[in-house]
């Protein structure tokens, strides 16, 4: 009787056991199957298809936005490469000097060589002056994944681009998930507040002037923060303005990237004050310029959240 | 010919000169009452005649008491109208007439002294010169101020003269700069300044913007202190290349004819290419690189009124002005049929307005043309 409730015991636990090894084996299968499905179909920003075999355990970042999805991502112990001008969330420049990290060079211009030393199994690169490089990798046959977002929700797809890319799937949808719910706190806060015309400084001189149209990253992130870009009507990306067409639209916010781009940035707020004519303006009337870290503005990186944040509390003082 | 007819010959002919020196400065007048009227803010004829009334101090009191019958709110948008003119508008037209009456005055100098056609300010280094110096500061000096006036205006300025010593000193055979050494040793060092701005470019990271920007050229923002910082400089430099409009006459005939006709060719060279290259310096300094000025408005002038210098040198001036003044203006007005608030780079309207019109003009002409 006694051996009889034994080995019925024993076996309805050996049924378990092995029921439960055979599921969690198959669910394994099941996602192993499933992460390769999407290793073999990351389609890019350019439209590209990449297929991966396997997940890439050498990845090199061409470009200071792939390096901070990378990284924001978890992925340090796999990167291999950073460029020059990548400074987030390390100071790369003190690793490379200590030779801890490689860089590949001017983020224009990459060097090959370098890249082919370091024999990569993902590459990841920008848009716009990469698009030559990137190229010639391919034809090398390097998996090579290009981030090139115009707006926000660009920026979130290529966190989920590379959290397929590279295993990190949840990662991804976690990180995602925190940068919407930040995204829509500010919206929350600004929705019945009316929105300042801003205007986005890119560079001023006496040669010319610029700024930027509808098509431009910053101009979401503007909009973002309850606030409206000043040249926003206009479809183009960034453009050389009529300074006489910004008076006349009289901006009540003004906005410069500080350090980034060319002398116009280099500029203090007190220059601007001082243009001609732009004192008839109500930024100018009511004091209302703004510097910010061209890092968090003109990268296309998680911290763009952190630039939503700054600049609502620009446009809406009284909210914050 | 005796020498009553050579007397009323001349006579004759500097009164056609006269007349045609003011035909242009009427043109030029016209010019720019025009193009105050063009940009992408609507101001109406009438107001714009009040805004300058009001600034000429015998016309202020008649313009005073038609501003006391607009509304408060009228009023705003006549006071902001008078920024867009007077302080947008009206700096850049006479940033306009000065660098683009500079360029064709030192175009003038240049083809004349080196009896070549193809000569400008590119050829003895002077744009390369200004280039490599406001490349320089915008680098490393961007936002300061020298004298009041921002560091990559005296950069510039200092660059292009800097290059203009150079070439002159290179190519001196004793006390003798012959002309084709001098274009060769200015080609020369044109290829080297221009890889210094190449190398610039590569190391500039987040201020390449700000070089090639300062490259493509314009005055769109031009403050009335800079007019006034480069101002002398041209002035100075064209009245004094003027007076030396005979000795470009005898240089056409062959630096050996002109110095048995009493010309001291040598120091009337140096002195032609130092003020020239002054004058370029001054205007490039205000505006960036500006192409197409300087090489073909004396080239139509000459089509039109002849090789003479004692009168193309004066009319190339102003026709250089009216031209650049045109130019900005239409890259002001391209765009607003298309609701657009851009503007083109006015180097680009000079050279594609430019080149047709030129070759037309030399198709019809190109027969009877002589430097």
């Amino acid at each position: 009787m006694n051996t009889k409730y034994v080995i019925a015991t024993v076996v309805i636990i050996a049924i378990v056991v092995v029921a439960a090894f055979v599921y969690v084996y198959y669910q394994g299968q099941a996602t192993v199957a499933e992460q390769l499905k999407v290793l073999q179909n990351l389609v890019d920003d350019t439209g590209y298809t990449t297929s991966l075999t396997a997940l890439p355990n050498r990845i090199a970042s061409l470009a200071p936005s792939a390096t901070e999805i990378v990284f924001a991502l978890g992925l340090d112990e796999k990167v291999v490469s950073v460029s020059d001008y990548c400074d987030y969330p390390y100071n790369f420049s003190a690793w490379i000097a200590a030779g801890n990290m490689t860089s590949i060079g001017d983020f224009s211009n990459p060097n090959m060589e370098v890249i082919a030393s370091l024999a990569p199994d993902l590459i990841i690169a920008t848009g716009g002056v990469q698009a030559e490089t990137v190229d010639t990798l391919r034809a090398l046959n390097y998996k090579v994944i290009v981030l090139n977002p115009s707006n926000v929700s660009g920026v979130l797809k290529n966190i989920e681009l590379v959290g397929n890319a590279t295993g990190k799937i949840d990662e991804a949808k976690t990180l995602i998930a925190s940068l919407n719910s930040r995204i829509d706190a500010v919206a929350n806060t600004v929705a019945t507040a009316s929105k300042p015309k801003v205007y986005y400084e890119v560079y001023y001189a006496t040669t010319s002037a610029w700024t930027i149209g509808s098509l431009a990253y910053q101009n979401d992130l503007i909009e973002k923060a309850g606030g409206t870009n000043l040249f926003g009507d206009q479809q183009k990306d960034y453009y050389q303005y009529q300074v006489e067409a910004l008076i006349a639209r009289n901006p009540d916010v003004i906005l410069l990237p500080a350090g980034g781009m060319g002398t116009g940035s280099a500029q203090s707020l007190d220059d601007v004050k001082a243009r001609p004519a732009w004192d008839t303006t109500n930024a100018v009337k009511n004091d209302r310029l703004y510097q910010i870290d061209p890092n968090l503005i003109e990268l296309a990186t998680p911290r763009f959240v952190d630039a939503i944040e700054q600049l609502a509390e620009f446009f809406h003082p009284e909210l914050f | 010919m005796s020498t009553d007819e050579v007397e009323s010959t001349y006579s004759r002919r500097t009164k056609r000169w006269k007349l045609i020196v003011l035909l242009l400065l009427l043109a030029l007048f016209v010019v720019v009452l025009v193009s105050l009227n063009v940009g992408y803010e609507p101001i109406s004829f009438t107001d714009i005649l009040k805004i300058l009334g009001k600034q000429i101090p015998i016309l202020n009191g008649y313009v005073d008491s038609s501003l006391a019958a607009l509304s408060p709110k009228e009023l705003i948008t006549f006071q902001t109208n008078a920024g867009i003119i007077l302080q947008l508008r009206l700096p850049r037209i006479i940033a306009g007439i000065v660098v683009g009456a500079a360029l064709a005055a030192s175009g003038v100098v240049y083809q004349g002294v080196f009896k070549n056609p193809m000569a400008d300010s590119y050829v003895l280094g002077v744009s390369a010169g200004a280039a490599v110096g406001a490349s320089f500061s915008i680098l490393f000096g961007a936002g300061l101020t020298f004298l009041g006036l921002s560091l990559v205006q005296v950069a510039a300025f200092i660059g292009a003269l800097f290059a203009m010593f150079l070439v002159y000193n290179i190519s001196r055979v004793g006390s003798r700069v012959p002309v084709t050494t001098l274009l060769l040793c200015g080609i020369a060092v044109n290829f080297f300044l221009y890889a210094i701005v190449a190398l610039l470019e590569v190391i500039a990271g987040d201020e390449l913007h700000a070089i090639v920007f300062w490259l493509i050229g314009g005055f769109s923002n031009v403050l009335w202190g800079d007019v006034w910082a480069v101002l002398p400089f041209i002035i100075i430099g064209t009245v004094i290349s003027y007076l030396y409009a005979r000795d470009l006459n005898l240089l056409a005939l062959g630096e050996d004819q002109a110095q048995h006709l009493g010309v001291n060719v040598e120091r009337v060279k140096q002195a032609l290419l130092v003020l020239a290259s002054m004058v370029t310096a001054a205007a490039v300094s205000l505006s960036g690189l500006i192409g197409f000025v300087g090489l073909m408005v004396p080239h139509i002038t000459r089509l039109v009124i002849g090789p003479d210098h004692r009168i193309l040198f004066p009319a190339s001036t102003i026709v250089g002005a009216i031209f650049l003044v045109i130019c900005d203006a239409v890259a002001r007005v391209i765009t607003t049929p298309f609701a657009s608030t851009s503007e083109l780079p006015v180097g680009i309207v000079t050279m594609l307005a430019g080149a047709p019109f030129f070759i037309i003009l030399f198709r019809k002409k190109k027969q009877s043309y002589a430097l």
